[in-house]
């Protein structure tokens, strides 16, 4: 990474509050953050986000989902059950040109800081509502969860074996994420048509949305023809060999031949050139007739070799083919150290170098950048609240006597 | 054009009168979904997309998935394909090179996924693609990134699900590791991190006049999601294996069956949630210290507690456990198919679906707009286009090719 000063970062001048809880919104905080944005996290004053207690504790209890994706934030505690924490809230909001929130609906209505509250205290301020369900609807006040968002909107009933258990796809916060992104999205083009009119606007985000929309042709495809698409395991209805097969060392590859030539790439790796030919597997749609042959023939071949070997193999006939890594491979290969896709962060507050995850995407002009992970609950109140906010010295105690902070 | 898109807003007042793209004008050369996906959102809030493709073959997306009786267009490619021009151009000839660049110079946004050194090959740098527009923000997706050693390897969403480590979790302990829901699943976070990268680019324009690239490799985008995998790893030495049904951060989380056979998912993410849940499972005293109460100890015993849920799930029908789970506010969710999808009265309040009209084709139901924006809600125009249905429109109206030039670089198959 980079040393990056903040003023020449392209978000620098932005200010956003994360009043949000654990993944979704928090995350297109951070995002703004790793791209300059002075980004300040609203907590509780007794446990803060429950993000600090979601996944592997570290030395000071904060875990290390926490310390990774609270990277760049400063923390301020707020009690927002109270007046005088409801007040404090509506100052800073008044200072700032986002809100990150995640609140069941009608939560922030109920402490008398609804979307109507706070664009009459600032008119410019764009406002992020990433919840389980969204705004509207029936089922608007459910409470949700990546991993319910991932059933309702169609991934989870996709991911396992045919006729089995359905499975996790692959991590439980990915809708979380997802969401993240689209709202972090929504607010960059929020900010361009607010910086050309004056006006902010709210984005309505409901988690398993985010989720349903990448789900390519599934719809449609329902609609038309009535297809209910189902598990797969390891492989997919419109392409073969298109899956997970496993090496004679006990490793996995992963193979995608979507179109012929692709398929031609693979049969020359195999040293089986007369299978691309057309009297034979030539054709995807001859290959999806004989899944169960074609597939036998990759994973006999794979079976037969190590990891290394296929992969060597495919490589050279470029052949689409990676292998089904580890965090272990992650950490030992050398396109991640190459691309500098981990960074090494000294943490001071458990006396330890943390590795995380580095910024996405990577802009040439821009790059985003790390500056620091996650604070301490509260660690930046002060700061914010004296300087910020112009609160002296007496008025802060007096807030946190009265726990308000 | 910009300038009196803005007066037309100002003066009429309205949300409709201006999206937060317009006048953003994008070309997309991209192939497939990771590229494309961030022109498609960019699209959808009022940017002019222009897709760029081969006259003979066009994008290779128009022929992946399932047919429509069109023969230029699968359902993937209608859906997902949606508001753009599509303009044939062959990047071979040198004549179509000279054009891209002409065509370059009049846009904001250059999308591409080709291999990296593909572009540079037709004699397409960096370079040329700056003296053409210093302004142009350049949006570069490939499997591994424009840098490192494997940055020639053919990348698909499969491959990067695999080598960033989702793959690996997806999929019970010894088992075959399995697809993660959906295939395309990487190149739809990369497109939107690439949506993302070009409007913190766009905004860096806007200030500087300046544009840049944007490089982003598909494993990046999707190990980047991953939450505390590596940190965990490079702390603890943890490998965190296939995960089944479950979470290894909390239980019970994971899928149920029903009586009737159907299943649900349940995240009692928290210890408040695991609480209500003892209730509505009408066992409180799974709460006691000595059994459950602390989410350590139900980690330890994660088997046992899953086999209660278990049990409990399986003696009654999926709406009763629905009704009392919401009831008891414990986060739960059928594992809807699409077929449940499509009768589910919040994803119709919410217009999650929408029926749009594909030439030749007639209606289509697609997934709608994500996100919802109140002061400036997306749309979608039009569906995946056929093949070159503006090609004339951009070569004349934007490039001021005349008729016979036109059809002189038709016969060359240029365009």
């Amino acid at each position: 990474m980079e040393p990056s000063e903040a003023p020449q970062l392209p978000l620098a001048g932005i200010r956003v509050v994360d009043a949000a809880t654990v993944i979704a919104a928090p995350f297109c905080a951070t995002i703004l953050g790793e791209f300059g944005a002075d980004v300040i996290k609203v907590e509780h004053p007794v446990g803060g986000d429950p993000c600090r207690a979601f996944g592997t504790p570290t030395a000071r209890k904060d875990t290390l989902t926490w310390l990774s994706e609270g990277r760049n934030k400063r923390s301020v505690t707020i009690d927002l059950h109270k007046a005088q924490g409801v007040q404090v809230f509506k100052d800073l909001i008044a200072k700032s040109d986002i809100l990150c929130e995640n609140f069941r609906p009608g939560t922030l209505e109920k402490w008398g800081v609804g979307w109507d509250v706070l664009s009459g205290i600032n008119p410019r301020l764009i406002m992020l509502r990433i919840t389980g369900y969204g705004q509207t609807g029936p089922y608007k006040d459910r409470p949700g969860f990546a991993r319910i968002a991932h059933a309702v909107g169609g991934l989870s009933y996709l991911a396992g074996m045919p006729r089995g258990t359905p499975v996790t796809p692959g991590s439980t916060t990915l809708g979380d994420y997802l969401s993240g992104l689209y709202g972090c999205a929504g607010v960059l083009m929020a900010l361009r048509y607010r910086d050309e009119t004056g006006r902010g606007q709210y984005i309505d985000i409901g988690l398993y949305e985010s989720v349903f929309r990448c789900s390519e042709e599934l719809a449609p495809a329902y609609a038309m023809y009535g297809t209910v698409r189902e598990r797969k395991g390891p492989h997919i209805e419109v392409a073969c060999p298109y899956g997970h097969f496993q090496t004679r060392d006990g490793k996995w590859v992963a193979i995608a031949c979507t179109t012929d030539k692709l398929f031609e790439r693979l049969a020359d790796a195999m040293q089986r050139p007369e299978l691309a030919s057309s009297s034979v597997y030539g054709e995807q749609k001859t290959r999806l007739e004989h899944r169960h042959e074609v597939n036998e023939i990759v994973r006999d071949w794979c079976g037969a070799l190590t990891r290394a070997e296929v992969l060597k193999r495919c490589f050279e006939s470029r052949a689409p083919a990676g292998p089904l890594n580890d965090i272990a491979d992650i950490f030992g290969d050398r396109q991640f150290h190459a691309r500098r896709n981990l960074v090494a962060m000294d943490e001071p507050t458990i006396g330890e170098t943390l590795i995380v995850p580095n910024v996405v995407p990577r802009l040439s002009e821009t790059p985003g950048s790390i500056r620091s992970l996650g604070p301490k609950l509260g660690e930046h109140t002060e700061e914010i609240l004296g300087g910020l906010l112009g609160l002296d010295a007496a008025a802060i105690a007096e807030l946190r006597k009265q726990r308000v902070i | 054009m910009q300038a009196s898109d803005a007066e037309n807003a100002a003066s009429a007042g309205t949300a409709e009168a201006r999206l937060p793209l317009s006048g953003v004008r994008v070309v997309d050369v991209g192939t497939f979904l990771a590229g494309p996906y961030a022109a498609s959102i960019l699209g959808e809030f009022g940017a002019e997309i222009l897709k760029v493709e081969h006259p003979i073959a066009g994008d290779p997306m128009r022929r992946f998935g399932v047919p429509t009786k069109r023969h230029d267009a699968t359902l993937a490619w209608l859906s997902e394909a949606r508001n753009r021009k599509s303009v044939t151009l062959d990047l071979r000839q040198e004549q179509g090179v000279a054009l891209f660049l002409r065509l370059v110079a009049k846009c904001d946004v250059l999308v591409e996924n080709f291999r990296p050194g593909t572009l540079e090959g037709w004699g397409i740098t960096t370079e040329r693609l700056r003296e053409a527009n210093p302004g142009l923000v350049v949006l570069r997706v490939s499997g591994y990134g424009q840098s490192g050693p494997y940055r020639r390897r053919p990348g698909f969403s499969h491959i990067a699900h695999a080598f960033s480590g989702l793959s690996y979790l997806a999929g019970f302990p010894g088992e075959t590791p399995v697809v993660p829901g959906t295939s395309p699943l990487g190149d739809y976070v990369s497109g939107l991190y690439g949506a993302i990268g070009i409007l913190i680019a766009l905004r860096h324009k806007q200030k500087t006049g300046r544009g840049q690239v944007i490089d982003l490799g598909t494993y990046e985008a999707v190990f980047r999601i991953l939450d505390e995998l590596a940190p965990a790893y490079g702390l603890y030495g943890k490998v965190r294996e296939a995960e089944g049904s479950g979470s290894y951060v909390a239980v019970p989380h994971g899928h149920f069956r029903t009586r009737d056979g159907k299943w649900v998912a349940i995240a009692t993410t928290t210890q408040k949630m695991f609480e209500r849940f003892c209730h509505v499972m009408e066992r409180p005293d799974l709460l006691s210290p000595a059994l459950y109460g602390e989410q350590a100890k139900r980690l330890a015993a994660r088997e046992e507690v899953n086999a209660l849920v278990t049990e409990w799930a399986a003696s009654m029908d999926r709406d009763e456990l629905m009704r009392r789970c919401i009831e008891g506010e414990v986060p739960v969710g059928k594992l809807n198919s699409i077929a449940d999808i499509f009768e589910d009265e919040h994803f119709q309040a919410r217009g999650n679906l929408t029926e749009v009209e594909a030439e030749g084709i007639g209606p289509v139901t697609v997934p709608c707009v994500v996100p919802r924006m109140s002061e400036t809600p997306g749309r979608i125009t039009n569906l995946g286009p056929p093949l070159g249905n503006a090609t004339y429109e951009v070569m004349n109206g934007l490039l001021g090719l005349n008729a016979d030039e036109i059809a002189a670089l038709r016969k060359k198959r240029i365009l």
